[in-house]
Parts: C-alpha cells; structure tokens; sequence
C-alpha cells in the first residue's frame, strides 16, 4: 500500500499525502505488453500498459452506467439521460465553461476524442501526444467532479440530442433493432433504446442530471484505461492528483428484472419509410460472457459470419440474396445475432430460409478441421489487428470490464479456443439455436407495404 | 526529392528503388502487406466506370488453379485476410496475417495477383454484387449528396461517377474489358510495395521478389487530369426523398492536388471552419448554438485522398428536414464570411496548436508510418518532420490563409445538393428569401430522385 509513496513525495507533493493506491495485479498480454491493474482508496480503479513506440498516450475514462440503470433508477425510471448527460460531459466547469473542453483538448491535438453511451456503460476517450498528458488529465477529472449543470445549456443539448435521435429513426437497421430488443425483453430495461424517447430527452430537468451525476460520476464507479508512453509510478501519482480527492458515493444496486420463460416464436414486421429493400434481424438468447458456453458461440458465430468463406457470406451475398450478413454475439444483452440486409429483388423470408438451413446444418453435422482451422485463425487475426491499436486494446479492455468485471476475458476466450472441438460448436448450435427461443424482426419499406 | 525518399526508405536492392516501402517494428503480431497499382476509374471510359474496380475486386476470386473458394479457404485458414481499394487513380491490395503464417501468405497472394482466374461466372456473380451494392445506396441521404454534387462538378468526364460506377456503367463492363485492362494496366512499371512486419526483410525478399518477376513489364501510366467545372452562381439540385425527418446538404466546389502549394494553409484554416469536429466554426454555430443539424463539416477529401487529381472540396451536414433551408443559408454566409476576413485570431491558433500536436499521431503505428511513405512516394510530397512540420505550421499567418482562399475558391461558384422533401424545401426557400427580389433569390435548378443519381 505504502510501495510507492517515496517516489510519489518526489513527482507529486500535494497529491500523495491525500491519498493513496494499491496494486492490485500484475499480467502480461498476448502482445507482450504489461498490464498493471491499481485502485484508489475512493474506490478508482486504474488500468495501465506502458508502450514505448510512439510518443503519445491513450485516455480512456469508463462509467460503469448505461441506459439500464437509470430505467431501474427509483427516482428515474427513464431512459435517455445517460447519453444526454455523456453529451453534457463537454459543456463546461466553472474553470472551464462551455466550449473550452473542446477548444483545449483540440489545442492538445487530441486525436479519436469521443465518448458514447451503451446500456451497461459510458466512456469517454482520447489520444495526446504524451506531453499533453498532464493536461488532458486536469480537464477529464475536472469535468467528473465540476460539471456545469444547468437549465440553458442542458436545453440547447436535448436540440442536438433530438437530432441524433431522428437520424436513429430514419436508419431502418437502428428501428429493427429497437424492435427486435423490444420483442426479446418483456421486461426488462433492454426494450427502451439507449437514446430515449423524443419526450423523454426533452422532459429530463437539471435536478434529474445532477442527481444522476452525483450518483453514479464517482471514483468507485469508474475504471481509467491508459495506454502509451509513461512510467507507471509516475503516472500514478499525477492520478492521485488528480483524482485522489474524490469522494466516493454508495452506488445504486440494480436488478434487471428476468424474463418469463419463451415458447414460441415471436415475430414482428415494420414498414419504413427509409428502407429501400428488406432487413432481417433475429436474436436467441445465450448465456452471459463468463459462461464457458461463450467461447463455442464465439467462434461458432466467426465460422457463420467472419471472412469471405463464412456460411452466410457464400449463402447469402455470394448467391445475391443479401448485400450483406452477419452473426455476432453481443453481451448485455446477451444474445446470438443474425442480420441479413437483402437486394431489392428479394424477400426477407428468402434469407431466413438460408439461415434456418445453416443453422441446422450446425447442428446435425461437425464443421470440418478446416473449417474450425479458418474460424480460429479468423479470430486470432481479428484480435491481433485489435490490440495492436491503443484505443482499440483500450476498447476491448474496458468492454469487457463493464459488462462482466473481468477485463481480460477477451484474452482468455482466446486462449480457450484452443480447448474446444468442432463437437463443441455442434453443441452449443444444438442448446442455444431454437427456433422457439428466437426473436424475428422483418423491416420492409413502407410503398411495398401498401401494396401487398 | 528523390534524395528525400532514399533517405527515408529502406529499399530492397532487386526492385528500384522506390518500388518497396518496408517498415519492421518487433512489436508487430500481424504482418501487413500493400501493393499499390497506379490505376483508377480515372483510366476507366466515361460510360464503362466501374471497370477499374470490377476487375481488382475479381483478381481476388479464384486462380488458374484454385476455385475462389478453394483459395479464399486457404487464405483465411492462415489467419489472413486480401483486400482491395480502389480509388480514381490507384488500386490498392492489402493483406495482413498473422506473422506466424506471413510466406505462406505471400505465396498465396503473388498466385492470386500473377494468375488469377477472371472466370466469366465470377464476373457475372461480382457485377451482380455490385450493383446490389450501388442500389442500396439510396439508403445513404449522405451518400446521395455527395454522388450528385460530384456528377455536377466533373460532368462529361469519368470521374462524374463514383469508383464503383453506376448501374449503366456496370451494366456495359465486359469480360473482355477486364481481362484487356488486366493485361495493360498491371504491370512492373505501375506497382509499389508497402510491407509492415516483425520479420527482416532478408526472410521477405525472395517471395516479394517473385511477385515483382510476375508482372510483365511495362510503361508508366500516363497521368490524367480533369478540371471540376462549377457554374459561376449557386446551382441548387433536390434529390427528393419524401416523409425523411432528417435530410442532407452537400455544398460543393473544386478542391485541390496534394501538391497544391497552399495545402498547409487551406489544411489550417479548413481545420477552423469545417474540417474539426466539435469545434470548427461551422460546428460551433450551426450545431451548438443554433442546433438545427447533428452534424456538420467540411472536407477537401470529398472525392478520395489528394492526388495529383484535384478533388472536390464540400461542406456537408444533416439538419433535420424543419431546418434544411435555414441551415443552407447560414452555412452560405459563413462561407462568404470567411473566404472574406479568413480567420479570427484564436481560430487560427487553435488550429496550429491542433494540427503541430496532432502531428505525431501519424506515425504511431507501423502500418500509419508506411501509409505516410507511401503517400510522399506516389504523389512526390515531402513527409515532414514534426520540427518542420511545426516551423510550416507557425508561419501561416490569416493574411497568407485569405490569399490561398482567394486562389482556390470562389463564393458563388458552388453547387448544391439537397436531399430533402422537395416540396417542404420549396416552402423553405420561399420563405428565407421573402426579403430578397426575385431575381437575385437561389432557386431549384432540377429535381431528381435517389434512382436518378445511381442509375
């Protein structure tokens, strides 16, 4: 606990005798690099991985709140006000007032600055060149305990929110997955889109945002990610600065509410009045990350959909039916996802049928060596090409982090890979892609609608 | 120059020497692979575009000795991926794997590009793709946008029509076209190599080598330039999309070569008014103040990355369908604003301090330092060096940013483009320009549909 309070007396005066740190753990990535996991006595937890190639740093701020929290919230129970706070977020402090987040962290050269919003999650992140660290540390933790909330600028925010909010609804692909969300969860906070209702954006008061920045902004509620060329033990003390003298706050307990158990298919059409040709999304619900099951999924999910050779790419795009197809796993919400986005010529009945035979085919026979061979090798390739990227290791880190608590568990479905069999993949297809399970959603545009 | 690119690269001695850019980093778990062909949709006729990328796309599916399936299993059993991108003026194969696996790669890759197959049913399966593709581009109001203000601003020339061509022009590539323009534009005199890798380049010579052997030799490509056209006064076209709550506006004129030597000022004052996200004076009023469009931004990069080709320079945004009109009057004035007074003072610094600090970010990652070599290769531009950088940076003074203004743009010579309601937008302007005579008022100069800019 005490390790590094000499040197931290040398770098920091004013810091350290305020707080102090422990290292929690050390490991080293597939990559070489090495990760030092540290927490704050206020309950901040910190990530880091030094990397000497450049010179230049990756800062990634993680609040473990999303859309599902504020839903559950008692003093809420809406959704919406977790993305308009994160836009807040670049609104201005007292030592820094509207504008000047923006202004400053440009003049740093801040490169890839942005933040998004997730049901699980908010997370803020930039790169700087390594001697701006300092100062895109003072403006980060500035803005996590001095943010400016109030009624003008929190008005002309819900206009820019609203925006984004209609672009949401005149994208076909973001409507079929509000729908389908809605169709798989009967109750839980997962049917309500993380942007919010119009209404909902337009309702929200300074009271409701100060509340939640206070509730859920605190140290023992975030997780930094930093990445590049720095010291550990220099750059602990310039967060214990920085952030050392945080209060934390006792963080609302949520229960997503379960859902009744799903016999039967459930299906839903849309016409929109964007769409130009048919969508098809479906979704069957899997077990969360840390279950073992995943890592089959995982790379069940790669031999459908990653590569030119994926099942569904010859098919489906390889035969003209769709423009293009895909199955991902996601994780809160836990689900098996398959999308086809069909020509104009065809219907979205047309690829469901080439999917339900794939599926099936998944099932009944064993994928070849070679098969399970390019699936695997996909994988090790996607995340190789991942975590060579600072912001991307960041991303993948803190993905991981939020929804699950275990941040290295991207690195250990790889290595798990390497104990499962093509048996494994038949057999997760067999137990998870049921037909009565599933979810459809069919996005037809509107003119051929009213035709038919 | 020459000087300069010798000094910066480590060259293989087989090939010339500006012929293989190589970048090893230890670091690097995936090696990454670029072969670069000086040939684009510029090479391709006006009612033919499209072929340059049909025929890249279909040197990837299948060799005289391997099916595309047979082939593509093979490379992705490796942990490898082949790509390729095509532009106005190059086609660009890139491929990574994991190091692991890198000659068997390069086997795989010098097969794909030295005997592909270019089988008729795969021509026929890929142009059937590509259409589906070009189709769905009506989805995209953005996309729209910018695909009619570029048929208006290089009309009657093959870059009127994006990369991929439009469904005409697809409609008239032949077979035969692809293997004609297989066989003369593919050749030692039009290829570069770009490799990023742990491995020392003794282990990649010899497979590098082959590829390079592979190809017939041939002569430079001539280059071709063709000057954007734009009409003196504001051309306004609707592309009409009814019921869209959000639309798009696309503000276009001549943009500039990479070699234009008023790049870093129209880079700096570009970053001010438009080019930044979040805030550029276009952003900062537009959006944060007024709040009519969730994004908004300019770019000299509309038709591709600056080449000797000089591109198309646009202010692009998306406002809500109640403010089209409003947004497009604002964004005008503040054109004519600063094509007049350039930049304020803590614009133009804002600017510098930006683009000096950000500088390094373009050289953090093996693959970034050799997209930089290739790019001062290909277009003979210096790669700078962050003090140089910095010292071109900090003499841009706004009296220098109004002159490159004054040289390169013009305040009425503009197309528009509007992807709206065409009737809600008629409302619009009627009532923005209540104040101002009839004749001096901006007017719809064609209504087209979303069909009409990709057939």
């Amino acid at each position: 606990m005490k390790k590094n309070l000499c040197f931290l007396l040398l770098i920091s005066c004013t810091a350290a005798s305020f707080a102090d740190y422990q290292k929690v753990k050390e490991q080293t990535l597939p990559s070489s690099d090495k990760l030092t996991e540290y927490r704050l006595e206020n309950g901040l937890q910190v990530l880091l991985i030094p990397r000497h190639q450049a010179k230049v740093v990756t800062y990634q701020t993680w609040f473990r709140v999303g859309s599902l929290h504020e839903k559950l919230d008692p003093k809420l129970k809406k959704t919406g006000l977790a993305h308009l706070f994160e836009h807040m977020m670049f609104r201005g402090t007292p030592d820094h007032p509207d504008g000047q987040f923006d202004a400053l962290s440009a003049r740093m050269g801040a490169d890839k600055q942005n933040a998004t919003t997730y049901f699980y999650r908010t997370n803020y992140f930039q790169s700087v060149p390594i001697r701006k660290l300092e100062d895109i540390m003072e403006l980060e933790s500035d803005r996590m305990k001095n943010l400016n909330l109030v009624a003008p600028i929190l008005e002309k925010e819900k206009g820019a929110v609203v925006g984004e909010r209609r672009r949401h609804d005149d994208n076909p692909m973001s409507i079929a997955w509000d729908n389908l969300l809605e169709l798989v969860f009967e109750k839980s906070p997962y049917r309500y889109t993380v942007l919010g209702s119009e209404n909902e954006i337009k309702g929200f008061t300074v009271e409701e945002a100060q509340y939640f920045y206070k509730t859920f902004y605190a140290p023992n509620n975030c997780t930094l990610i930093v990445i590049g060329d720095f010291e550990n033990e220099k750059l602990m003390g310039l967060i214990e600065k920085f952030y050392g003298k945080m209060k934390s706050q006792v963080i609302p307990a949520v229960t997503i509410p379960g859902e009744s158990e799903q016999k039967k298919e459930r299906r839903r059409e849309v016409a929109h009045s964007q769409a130009t040709s048919e969508l098809l999304l479906m979704a069957y619900p899997i077990p969360k990350v840390a279950d073992a099951d995943v890592v089959p999924l995982n790379l069940l999910s790669a031999h459908l959909s990653t590569g030119n050779e994926a099942r569904l790419h010859k098919t489906l795009v390889d035969k003209g039916i769709a423009v293009s197809a895909s199955a991902d796993l996601s994780s809160s919400p836990d689900l098996f996802e398959l999308s086809a986005s069909l020509t104009e010529k065809h219907r979205a009945e047309d690829a469901l049928r080439v999917i339900d035979k794939e599926i099936e085919s998944a099932k009944s026979t064993k994928i070849s060596p070679t098969q399970f061979q390019r699936a695997l090798n996909q994988e090790l390739l996607s995340l190789y090409t991942h975590i060579s990227d600072n912001q991307s290791l960041g991303s993948l880190l803190g993905e991981y982090l939020t929804v699950d608590g275990n941040y290295l568990r991207g690195f250990e479905i790889i290595e798990e890979y390497k104990k499962i069999s093509a048996a494994d993949l038949q057999r997760v297809a067999k137990k998870y892609l049921k037909k009565e399970k599933r979810s459809v959603v069919i996005i037809r545009p509107a003119k051929k609608e009213k035709k038919s | 120059m020459k000087k300069f690119i010798c000094l910066a690269l480590v060259c293989f001695s087989f090939i010339q020497a500006e012929e293989v850019l190589f970048e090893q980093d230890p670091t690097l778990l995936v090696s990454h692979f670029s072969i670069v062909i000086k040939t684009g949709s510029q090479d391709d006729s006006r009612d033919k575009v499209g072929l340059a990328n049909l025929m890249s796309e279909l040197v990837l599916r299948g060799t005289k000795t391997k099916s595309r399936t047979q082939f593509q299993t093979e490379l992705e059993k490796i942990g490898a991926t082949l790509a390729v991108h095509t532009s106005q003026d190059l086609v660009i194969f890139g491929g990574k794997v994991i190091k692991e696996n890198t000659l068997e790669f390069l086997k795989l890759f010098q097969e794909a590009l030295i005997s592909p197959a270019l089988s008729k049913t795969e021509f026929l399966n890929l142009k059937r793709e590509i259409s589906a593709e070009v189709s769905h581009l009506k989805n995209s109001n953005n996309r729209l946008g910018g695909i009619a203000a570029r048929r208006e601003v290089f009309a009657g020339s093959s870059l009127e029509t994006t990369v991929v061509g439009r469904l005409k022009t697809l409609s008239n590539v032949t077979l035969e076209d692809v293997k004609t323009a297989y066989q003369t534009r593919f050749h030692r005199a039009n290829i570069i190599f770009a490799v990023a890798t742990s491995l020392p380049e003794a282990t990649l010579k010899p497979e590098l080598n082959k590829i390079w052997l592979g190809f017939p030799e041939g002569k430079a490509s001539v280059r071709k330039e063709v000057q954007p056209q734009v009409p003196e006064a504001p051309k306004l076209v609707i592309i009409h999309k009814a019921k869209t709550s959000t639309g798009a506006m696309v503000i276009a004129q001549a943009g500039i070569t990479a070699q234009d030597p008023y790049r870093y000022e129209l880079t700096a004052a570009n970053f001010a008014f438009g080019s930044e996200p979040l805030v550029s004076r276009l952003f900062r009023i537009i959006r944060g103040e007024l709040g009519w469009t969730y994004a908004i931004g300019t770019t000299y990069n509309a038709t591709g990355a600056l080449s000797y080709q000089p591109g198309m320079f646009i202010i692009s945004a998306t406002p809500s369908v109640e403010f089209s009109a409003k947004t497009l009057f604002k964004s005008m004035s503040l054109w004519d604003e600063y094509l007049e007074k350039g930049l304020e003072k803590d614009e133009l610094i804002l600017a510098q301090d930006s683009l000096v600090n950000s500088y390094p970010f373009e050289f953090d990652s093996p693959e970034k330092r050799l997209a930089q070599k290739l790019n001062s290769l290909i277009n003979d531009v210096p790669t700078l060096s962050p003090e140089d950088y910095e010292k071109t940076i900090r003499k841009i003074s706004n009296s220098s940013i109004k002159k490159a203004l004054n040289e390169r743009h013009k305040k009425t010579s503009m197309i528009i483009a509007l992807v709206a309601d065409k009737d809600i937008v008629e409302k619009q302007l009627a009532e923005e320009q209540k104040d101002i005579p009839e004749a001096k008022r901006l007017k719809i100069a064609k209504v087209i549909t979303p069909e009409q800019v990709i057939e």
